[in-house]
């Protein structure tokens, strides 16, 4: 019995293989292959009876595709990425063949996160870097107008992709503009801080704080020395306990709508953190995909994986106190040897619900859409592109993360691969050196419900820097069910 | 001998990451559910361990499809945890449903490595 024990022991220290001592090894770090992106479909896997090609290559950080009443397809290029890079943001059409063909341009105020066709014109999602979120209505002959603004997307996270209800109103996702409420050293690495130095989290309703604060070396070179900084607050700014916030419409870390032609934005829920992809199920239910916490910042959190929620009206999600359903308790969700959060809010709105699904840790889990028939098969699931892992920045991993597409059973909340890169290991083609997926930002399924398109955003590396993203390496594939 | 066995199985655990962890769709057929405990065990694994090990492959944390660890000792890190694996007690996983998850895992490692036709 001695010797079971001592074997056990044997064991687990050789499974436990010390996570501290080891290096990340996440999907956009290492040898990273940037001057080219091959396209081949014959490196990408699917289930038995799937087929899949490019239907167009060559495309600068797509993230959204639409269909419009012809069937015709269209892709929005974001305008903005990661690494602070700020282009114009663009609708296209694909033509037949694989061309394009441009509809409209925005300004540089991207990123432009999602796109719907309805009644006759599309909608964009307005990430908002530069001037706030805005929801945009673009005629089929290229007009812009702008039918919401004011969305508070100016730091981390932006206003997101968007679904039309049968209500008649456009629904979308904001996030927010830090990873866990605090502004800090690691939002002067994205870019924002030094552009919007006042800028913080603005909650949905009154909220009361515990009045924790953190304190940073500061980046800021017009604001130098150690700063104090609380929650929903701007940098340099502490709070004490019982402090009230205000809360106001728009906010971060919501799902709001606005009627189709127009107008104020309203709650629907809150308490996320970057609800990015967003669907209706067949049975007329609301979905959205949330970003979780990064292991970033002057209160990290560890451990969180992506979630699927089905999205209540009136309802506080969780953040930034809970994730998945499970409260900050100083001991929980705290990096191995470093400190577990603790509760920034006095008095929760209400308990969390737990997730429909909970998906693999920094995977990015972004675009979704629901399969709606048996010609395509697996009817009523949802269908997950997941972008892949950011580490280092957002927190390491042993392998890389995501870099696939996943479909959900939401009645019982099994997630099972369904498009992954040929390999021994799981990665962008990037690092597999083949001609597979990149980074699956979106996904959508044909009018006709036989085809799956995926947007593929294309190369990210993660430097020393920070994001490298690379243009014209982001491509459209069509996944299609055999007939026989 | 004994010392030699168990140094054996030790340096064992460190090469068996040689092949592949990935296991069942779309690479290979679908991992067999069809026994109530095991399917029971996927809606575990997805609720707790998916996360840190998604579809039992490296990510958080290392890949669990192709270690050979015996039963006891996986039953054992589960309720103890390790490193910087969290501990997930009987309030959390009960013992109906941590049987469950064993049933599930060992399906998931033994699936076999062939396309589905």
């Amino acid at each position: 019995m001695k010797n079971q024990y001592f074997l056990s022991l044997l064991i687990l220290i050789g499974l436990s293989s010390c996570y501290r001592t080891l290096s990340s090894e996440g999907g956009g770090q290492g040898d990273i292959r940037t001057d080219s992106r091959p396209v081949n479909g014959a490196d990408i896997e699917l289930p038995s009876g799937y087929t899949v090609e490019a239907v167009a290559t060559g495309l600068t950080f797509p993230t959204g595709l639409t269909f419009d009443e012809q069937g015709r397809a269209y892709v929005i290029e974001a305008g903005y990425a990661y690494g602070e890079v700020f282009l114009e943001p663009k609708l296209l059409r694909l033509d037949q063949g694989g061309g394009l063909t441009q509809v409209a341009a925005g300004q540089k105020n991207g990123p432009w996160t999602g796109v719907v066709f309805h009644n006759g014109n599309f909608y964009v999602s307005e990430g908002g870097q530069m001037e706030g979120g805005k929801i945009l209505r673009i005629t089929p002959d290229g007009a812009l107008s702008t039918i919401a603004e004011g969305m508070p997307s100016l730091g981390d996270h932006h206003t997101d992709a968007l679904a039309v209800g049968s209500d008649g109103f456009i629904y979308f996702g904001q996030g927010t503009a830090t990873n866990s409420a605090v502004v800090g050293t690691d939002n002067a690495d994205f870019g924002w801080l030094k552009r919007f130095p006042d800028y913080h989290d603005v909650p949905c309703d009154d909220i009361t704080l515990t009045g924790q604060n953190f304190t940073t070396d500061s980046p800021l070179p017009d604001n130098p020395g150690k700063k104090s900084t609380g929650a929903y607050s701007p940098y340099g700014t502490p709070t004490t306990i019982g402090q009230v916030i205000k809360g106001r419409v728009p906010c971060s870390g919501a799902v709001m709508r606005v009627p189709l032609e127009g107008g104020k934005p309203e709650l629907v829920a809150w308490g996320f953190r970057n609800p990015f992809g967003i669907a209706f199920a067949p049975d007329g239910k609301l979905y959205v995909t949330d970003n979780s916490y990064d292991e970033r910042g002057s209160r990290p959190v560890w451990g969180t994986g992506d979630y699927l929620w089905q999205v209540q009206s009136g309802t506080w999600y969780g953040w930034p106190d809970y994730s998945g359903g499970l409260a900050f308790d100083g001991e929980k969700f705290g990096k191995p040897g470093g400190v577990a959060p603790k509760p920034l809010l006095a008095r929760h709105p209400n308990k969390p619900p737990r997730p429909t699904a909970t998906l693999g840790v920094h995977s990015s889990s972004n675009g979704m859409d629901f399969s709606r028939g048996d010609s395509f098969g697996y009817q009523g699931q949802a269908f997950i592109a997941q972008f892949g892992d950011m580490a280092p920045n957002a927190g390491k991993v042993l392998d890389p993360v995501g870099f696939k597409v996943v479909r959900v059973d939401v009645s019982n909340g099994i997630i099972t691969d369904f498009a992954v890169n040929k390999g021994k290991e799981n990665g962008p083609a990037s690092k597999l050196k083949h001609g597979g997926l990149e980074r699956p930002m979106a996904v959508k399924f044909s009018p006709d419900g036989q085809s799956l398109y995926i947007v593929d955003f294309g190369v990210m590396q993660m430097t020393e820097q920070g994001p490298a993203p690379q243009q014209k390496t982001g491509v459209v594939w069509k996944v299609s069910r055999n007939n026989n | 001998m004994r010392l030699r066995y168990t140094l054996l199985l030790f340096g064992l655990l460190f090469t068996v990451a040689c092949g592949t962890a990935k296991r069942g769709e779309p690479t290979y057929a679908p991992i067999p559910t069809s026994e109530p405990a095991i399917a029971q065990g996927e809606v575990v694994f997805n609720t707790y361990c998916q996360p840190c090990h998604p579809g039992g492959e490296t990510g958080l944390g290392p890949a669990i499809n192709d270690k050979p660890a015996p039963g006891f000792v996986i039953r054992f890190q589960i309720r103890n945890g390790l490193g910087a694996m969290p501990a997930f007690k009987k309030e959390v996983i009960s013992p109906e449903k941590l049987d469950d998850l064993l049933a599930y895992i060992k399906a998931q490692r033994k699936a076999k490595k062939v396309k589905a036709s």
